[in-house]
């Protein structure tokens, strides 16, 4: 798989959502891909994150404290809050099968995102969207609570 | 050391002056009959009329004798100019000579200084007076005698001839002698003051260059890099206006000579023109005084030259000379004589006290016994006197007064061949020599030449030649090709034993990990083809292990001459070998007349420049919209940030494939260059497909046939051949960790530490570690690898006293097993050892605690 397959996938990714093609590629180009094998781990619960993963193939097991929780398949971004800050990884990711993923790493991300100013208001929206959604979605669960 | 120039020379080349005079005097009347030989032939032979002429008996008619006459001249033009080159030779080889002998005896001198001494002298300061300063001594020294003997008396005999023809003419003619006297010798003082100022002011640039690139670091961290640029160009300015100063003044000197030389013939037409017109002079007397004046003119500049140059050379050689003559100096046997008395017995520090000029350096009265065999600390901190007095224990510091004695010995008369010897020293500041580590271990044993280097036909006439030289210059005889290596003074009795104690002692101060990972990074000797033999089936048992196990098969690419290595560059796979000449890079491997020539006739040339264009193209397009300077290429890159805007040019230049043929030589060669770069996991620029990489491997057999002349100049990738050029792994693995799997190298490297391990290839593995190259003073080193290196060496010494100053003294687990091992290695020796750390003392028989250079008790 080439680096235009890589773009196709990043297009897939919501945080990327309104970032032009271009800008992709380069971020594409800079990041760094990576197989694993079954039952490799790509980040560990607490370890402190640098770096998102885009799941290009295969599907990796999402674990927190030992037990499964979810399975993250084709075009996912985990992790992604890492590259924007310092935060403990909240769960361990464990390849199920051979996982194809992209490594996007935070100083590569931040670097493209101070050359391209524009490229951070589309990820300040995509995450203003996310909050809002997120607020509301509280303000529901309150009012249902009450 | 001779204070005086002349001195210097008189002393160590009279003989060699008096031949030159001799040989200068001796061409004095064939010149004389040269000059001669030209008038008899015009007036004897050509205008003469008195034929036949008789010589030695014999007769000759008038073209014989004009045959005759030409032909002696011809035969002392030959004389005259031989004369001339073997005095030229002569003088040549003398100066050259006495300039080793001075170069030497000033370098001997600089090992010969007290440790204090160096606190006073920088090597930027020192290097330059044993280059560059002497340098012009040497060209003077030929001319040194035999010029102002011969001049002096071509002058004399000159003006004798003035005079006898009219007192008052040579009167006449020396009359501007004194005034020059007198003005030449006070504008030549304080040229020669000047140039004193000047060799100081350079000194100091030199100086500060050195200091410049002695703390780089610290300059960059202060941004102090314009007050070191306006400091040295301070400097440089001085330096011009010094300059500048000795212009004015030299000239000066030229033209006040030159006005005074033509003023004399001015009297002489006044004056002579006057007696000759009053009767008292005849014509031709005065005619013939002013051709003798025009002859004496030549001698005088020569010596106003000689005497110019004299004062300056002179200045030179006491402006470098008094540097190294310091009152204190080591006698010259302290470090030549070979004789080494046994320290025997207890050791005694009496009323031991130094000042070093410094606050902070003193030591004042310290009187200790230590029993021979026991182990000392000595604690306190920096300043405290704790250095001072461990290095007055080993004799390389002198102390003011007191005296460190072993048995009988007092530390401060013996040679360094005993204290050298049977001492040893890691200071708190420890020095790694530029060489391999095995140079480095075994630095401690090489005192003097053992067994002689065997030299055999021409090399035995080059090895009598430089004897005889080092004889004539009063250099040392020693010879760096002998065996230098003192086996017995390690404590083993052959090479191989050496060998096996070095990884000992390499194992005692914890460097044997180190030394397997250097080991396996090494390139082995061409002679050690048993361990190649070794490496090569190690790796065939682990290509075999890597196959079987598919966890670690994907993890590798191992090389395969019928597959394409996609962990590999594009040029590693073309080639399939790697050039013998590491200057060779991949970036100028396009440029190599060989390569050059292959890929024209395989037609690979086009194919692998569209290829770079089509690398060019998508990082110019990816780069496009980019503007800043941030560097988002990283080093991974198949381009660098600075090289884009050169593609982005030649990218411009052929916007269309057809021009690629057309395409300038250095372009297309930087095109290619870039293909070559190419390494598909890495770059994903999706630019390698299936049909290139089957075009790869095709070329890749014909460049086999093409290449594989013999001359050796391409290593071919073979599985069952050793690679001289690349390290042991790289041979053992023979293939790629890929780029794309996770944690792949360290995996890697964990089956291969297990893999040596097995097949027992770890020893001889360290074993070429042992000639892993340190780099300039260690730097390739780290800063614990190079001082436990300096234990090592301390160690193979076997010394019956060993110092250790602020070495493994800390308290971390690591410190405390390694004291606990050298103390065992130094069983029954005598240890001092020297600490801030009051911590460790129990470790100790006995501890001294030092304050202000006073002991403040002993337990």
């Amino acid at each position: 798989m080439s680096i235009d397959a890589e773009v196709a996938a990043l297009k897939k990714v919501p945080l990327f959502h309104g970032i032009d093609g271009s800008k992709l590629r380069l971020l594409a180009f800079m990041s760094q891909r990576v197989e694993y094998q079954d039952g490799e781990e790509l980040c560990s619960q607490g370890d402190t994150g640098d770096s998102a993963f885009v799941i290009l193939s295969g599907q990796a097991d999402v674990l927190v404290d030992g037990e499964k929780l979810a399975v993250v398949g084709e075009h996912a971004i985990v992790g992604e809050i890492s590259i924007l800050c310092d935060v403990p990884r909240t769960a361990t990711l464990r390849a199920s099968g051979i996982v194809d993923v992209l490594t996007i790493a935070k100083d590569d991300f931040i670097k493209l995102m101070k050359e391209f100013p524009e490229m951070s208001l589309e990820v300040m929206r995509t995450l203003a969207e996310r909050l809002e959604k997120t607020t509301r979605a509280l303000a529901a669960a309150k009012s249902a609570a009450s | 050391m001779e204070k005086s120039l002349f001195r210097f020379i008189w002393r160590n080349s009279a003989k060699y002056q008096i031949i030159i005079l001799l040989i200068t005097c001796l061409s004095y009347p064939v010149n004389y009959i040269l000059l001669d030989l030209p008038k008899q032939i015009t007036n004897e032979a050509i205008q003469g009329s008195d034929f036949p002429v008789i010589i030695f008996g014999i007769e000759f008619d008038q073209i014989d004798y004009l045959v005759f006459l030409c032909m002696m001249f011809l035969v002392l033009v030959v004389i005259s100019n031989g004369i001339k080159l073997v005095l030229n030779v002569y003088k040549g080889r003398l100066g050259e000579r006495m300039l080793r002998r001075l170069r030497f005896d000033l370098y001997q001198r600089v090992l010969r200084f007290r440790l204090p001494h160096f606190k006073k002298v920088s090597s930027g300061e020192i290097i330059p007076m044993i280059t560059a300063e002497v340098e012009d001594v040497g060209g003077y020294i030929g001319e040194a005698i035999a010029l102002p003997a011969y001049q002096g008396g071509m002058l004399i005999v000159q003006l004798g001839f003035i005079f006898m023809q009219d007192p008052l003419l040579g009167l006449a003619a020396v009359a501007s002698y004194p005034v020059q006297g007198y003005i030449i010798p006070k504008l030549q003082k304080k040229v020669v003051m000047l140039s004193r100022e000047r060799v100081r002011n350079v000194r100091t640039i030199s100086d500060r260059v050195g200091e410049t690139i002695s703390g780089i670091s610290e300059i960059h961290a202060n941004d102090a890099s314009a007050w070191h640029s306006a400091d040295l160009s301070d400097r440089l300015y001085k330096n011009f206006t010094i300059r500048f100063d000795i212009y004015n003044r030299k000239y000066f000197i030229k033209f006040l000579n030159n006005f005074m030389n033509q003023l004399t013939p001015f009297f002489f037409y006044l004056i002579g023109g006057y007696l000759a017109i009053a009767g008292n002079l005849s014509l031709g007397a005065l005619l013939a005084v002013i051709a003798a004046y025009k002859d004496l003119a030549g001698p005088w500049k020569e010596l106003l030259a000689y005497y110019q140059q004299t004062a300056d050379v002179q200045v030179k050689y006491q402006t470098v000379v008094e540097n190294f003559d310091p009152p204190d100096i080591y006698p010259v046997e302290r470090i030549t004589s070979d004789d080494s008395v046994d320290l025997e017995g207890d050791m005694k520090l009496e009323s031991l006290s130094f000042s070093g000029g410094a606050a902070g350096q003193d030591v004042q009265g310290v009187s200790l016994d230590i029993a021979d065999g026991s182990r000392v600390v000595f604690v306190g901190p920096d300043g405290s006197g704790r250095a001072e007095i461990l290095q007055m224990a080993c004799g390389l510091l002198s102390p003011t007064s007191g005296r460190v004695l072993i048995g009988d010995h007092n530390l401060d008369h013996l040679c360094e061949a005993t204290l050298g010897r049977q001492i040893s020293y890691v200071g708190s500041l420890v020095h790694v020599w530029t060489g391999t580590i095995r140079d480095n271990l075994m630095y401690g044993l090489r005192h003097r030449p053992l067994i002689p280097f065997n030299y055999e036909g021409e090399a035995k006439k080059a090895r009598d030649r430089w004897v005889y030289e080092a004889e004539m210059t009063a250099n040392p005889l020693d010879d760096t090709m002998a065996d230098w290596d003192d086996l017995k003074a390690a404590g083993v009795e052959s090479e191989a034993e050496l060998e096996e104690r070095l990884l000992e002692v390499i194992e005692l101060v914890g460097l044997s990990k180190d030394l397997y990972r250097l080991g396996l990074q090494s390139i082995l000797e061409p002679e050690n083809d048993e361990l190649m033999d070794r490496v090569l089936s190690a790796r065939e048992a682990l290509a075999e292990k890597i196959q079987s196990d598919p966890k670690l098969r994907s993890l590798v690419e191992l090389w395969n001459p019928e597959a394409y290595n996609n962990s590999a560059s594009l040029a590693e796979n073309l080639f399939f070998a790697v050039p013998s000449d590491h200057k060779l890079t991949t970036d100028k491997i396009p440029e190599d007349p060989e390569v050059k020539d292959f890929l024209e006739k395989s037609g690979m040339d086009n194919g692998l420049a569209m290829v770079g264009l089509r690398i060019a193209k998508t990082m110019v397009e990816l780069l496009a919209s980019v503007k800043g300077d941030i560097d988002f290429l990283g080093n991974n890159s198949i381009m660098t940030m600075d090289e884009l805007p050169d593609y982005e040019e030649i990218v411009r230049r052929c916007e269309n494939a057809d021009k690629i043929k057309q395409l300038e030589d250095e372009d297309r060669s930087a095109l290619i260059a870039l293909a070559f770069r190419l390494v598909p996991t890495r770059h994903r620029l999706g630019i390698m497909d299936d049909d290139l990489r089957a075009k790869v491997i095709e070329a890749r057999k014909q460049f086999r046939e093409f290449a594989d002349t013999g001359d050796g100049r391409f290593i071919f990738f073979d599985p069952h051949h050793y690679i001289p050029s690349l390290t042991i792994e790289d041979n053992l693995l023979f293939g790629r960790v890929r780029l794309d799997r996770h944690d792949a190298r360290q995996r890697i490297d964990e089956v291969i530490r297990e893999h040596v391990y097995e097949l027992k290839l770890r020893r001889p593995i360290r074993h070429s570690g042992l000639d892993y190259h340190v780099g300039v003073a260690g730097s390739r080193l780290s800063s614990t690898q190079r001082r436990r290196l300096c234990v090592a060496r301390a160690i193979l010494k076997n010394a019956k006293l060993t110092v250790f100053d602020e070495t493994v003294s800390g308290l971390s687990e690591a410190d405390i097993a390694m004291r606990a091992t050298l103390f065992k290695a130094l069983e029954g020796k005598t240890v001092l050892f020297g600490t801030a750390n009051e911590a460790i003392a129990s470790e100790f028989d006995s501890v001294v605690t030092l304050e202000h250079g006073r002991q403040v008790d002993a337990k």
